[in-house]
């Protein structure tokens, strides 16, 4: 990020940085830079919190006032949470035994799906249409379509949907499908539970959904073959 | 993020071998008017794209130097991200896409007049490039030239 503001001053244009990486910072020494003590994704503070997202703002803003550079100043705020490795979390005994077989008798991930589709077009017209659903261009009541690519690919590594753009490789394109369920899955729990820790959101899609055993079966499938990319691929799936 | 001492010893590892160029010199252009009279870009590299523009591309060698345009008047909903990387958590971009991509707060300063206005257009990036040169050399100074063209005074650049 900061070496665009090497390019832009360089152009002529004042910038100033937010610096998630303070070592980064040092190193490249972009001309204004403003380091915040908060985890990745989390740049200006919490969500939903504008006055904390303002007072960074004006804290980076101010450092116009400096008369040369560079400036690396540091936000003066506590930082969150650390980095969440979401897949991490391990399911628990009771909840594989909810989930089960997900060809069985417990849930399938296709009917899992459904059932939150309520829940999730409630957060969307809660959030004046905000979602972050919509990068397979695959509406989300045709997810059941999706989520049987996924089952195909799980089984024999061998499945395309025929609303891939021919130039998106079908590794990307699961990759696109994948954060759009997930997205659907997490923007529906907030919507059930508005007070949910990140953590606890985690926690619940990776350890108690049929959906995420079917996510973790698609990367171990990418996982078997030897194909790089592939493997790369895996482990974008499963975070 | 949290001084690298206080993170796991993992974390730490990440952040420490994640190519990082080094520069010695720094650019400096004071901005020449008052911040309320001025014209400000929002740049990302949060990976976004206006929903119907193309997502970015995880496998590109070297990470994807390319860019998108947003509109600033562009609504929360309009916006998606195609971020490539598993190392941060997206559940707060989800919440709030301005605690990443403050939109809402740039028209909040616009009308408390702290800056004068806002540009026609926002440009995203990706992020955790791991050879950044293409930026440098191509797609960085294309932006440049079309924030000038707009008579961009500032460009606040906002990671993820």
């Amino acid at each position: 990020m900061s070496v665009l503001g090497h390019v832009f001053e360089g152009a002529g244009i004042s910038t100033v940085s937010v610096a998630l990486v303070r070592e980064h910072a040092e190193k490249v020494k972009p001309p204004r830079s403003l380091f915040v003590p908060f985890p990745y994704g989390h740049t200006l503070g919490k969500p939903n919190d504008a006055e904390l997202q303002h007072s960074v703002i004006a804290a980076a803003l101010d450092l116009l006032s400096r008369p040369s550079g560079p400036v690396l100043a540091d936000f003066d705020g506590e930082g969150g949470p650390g980095l969440i490795q979401a897949s991490a979390v391990q399911p628990s005994a009771a909840s594989i035994q909810r989930t089960g077989n997900r060809t069985g008798n417990g849930t399938n991930p296709a009917d899992e799906l459904t059932s939150m589709r309520e829940l999730y077009e409630r957060w969307v017209a809660d959030h004046d249409g905000r979602t972050m659903v919509g990068l397979s261009g695959i509406p989300q009541r045709r997810f059941r379509g999706t989520v049987r690519f996924l089952e195909e690919f799980a089984e024999n590594g061998g499945a395309d949907m025929k609303e891939r753009p021919e130039d998106v490789s079908v590794p990307q394109y699961l990759r696109y499908c994948v954060d759009d369920i997930k997205a659907f899955y997490y923007e529906a729990r907030m919507a059930q539970r508005s007070k949910a820790t990140e953590e606890e959101i985690h926690t619940w899609f990776w350890g108690e959904t049929a959906m995420a055993k079917l996510i973790l079966d698609v990367a171990k499938r990418m996982n078997e073959t030897d194909d790089s990319e592939l493997k790369s691929f895996a482990y974008g799936l499963a975070r | 993020m949290p001084r690298l001492d206080a993170l796991s010893e993992v974390e730490r590892k990440t952040i420490t071998f994640f190519p990082c160029m080094e520069f010695d010199g720094t650019p400096w252009v004071p901005l020449d008017k008052p911040l309320s009279e001025s014209k400000v870009a929002l740049i990302s590299t949060a990976g976004l794209h206006v929903r119907g523009d193309k997502p970015f591309i995880s496998d590109f060698k070297g990470g994807d130097p390319s860019f998108r345009v947003i509109p600033s008047n562009s609504k929360p909903g309009d916006i998606l991200q195609s971020h490539v990387s598993i190392g941060f958590d997206h559940t707060g971009f989800y919440k709030d896409i301005n605690i990443a991509f403050p939109i809402d707060r740039l028209r909040e300063l616009v009308e408390r007049r702290v800056i004068g206005s806002v540009s026609e257009n926002y440009y995203s990036f990706m992020g955790a490039i791991r050879d950044p040169r293409r930026v440098i050399d191509n797609t960085g100074p294309e932006v440049a030239q079309l924030l000038k063209d707009e008579g961009v005074d500032l460009a606040f650049l906002v990671p993820i």
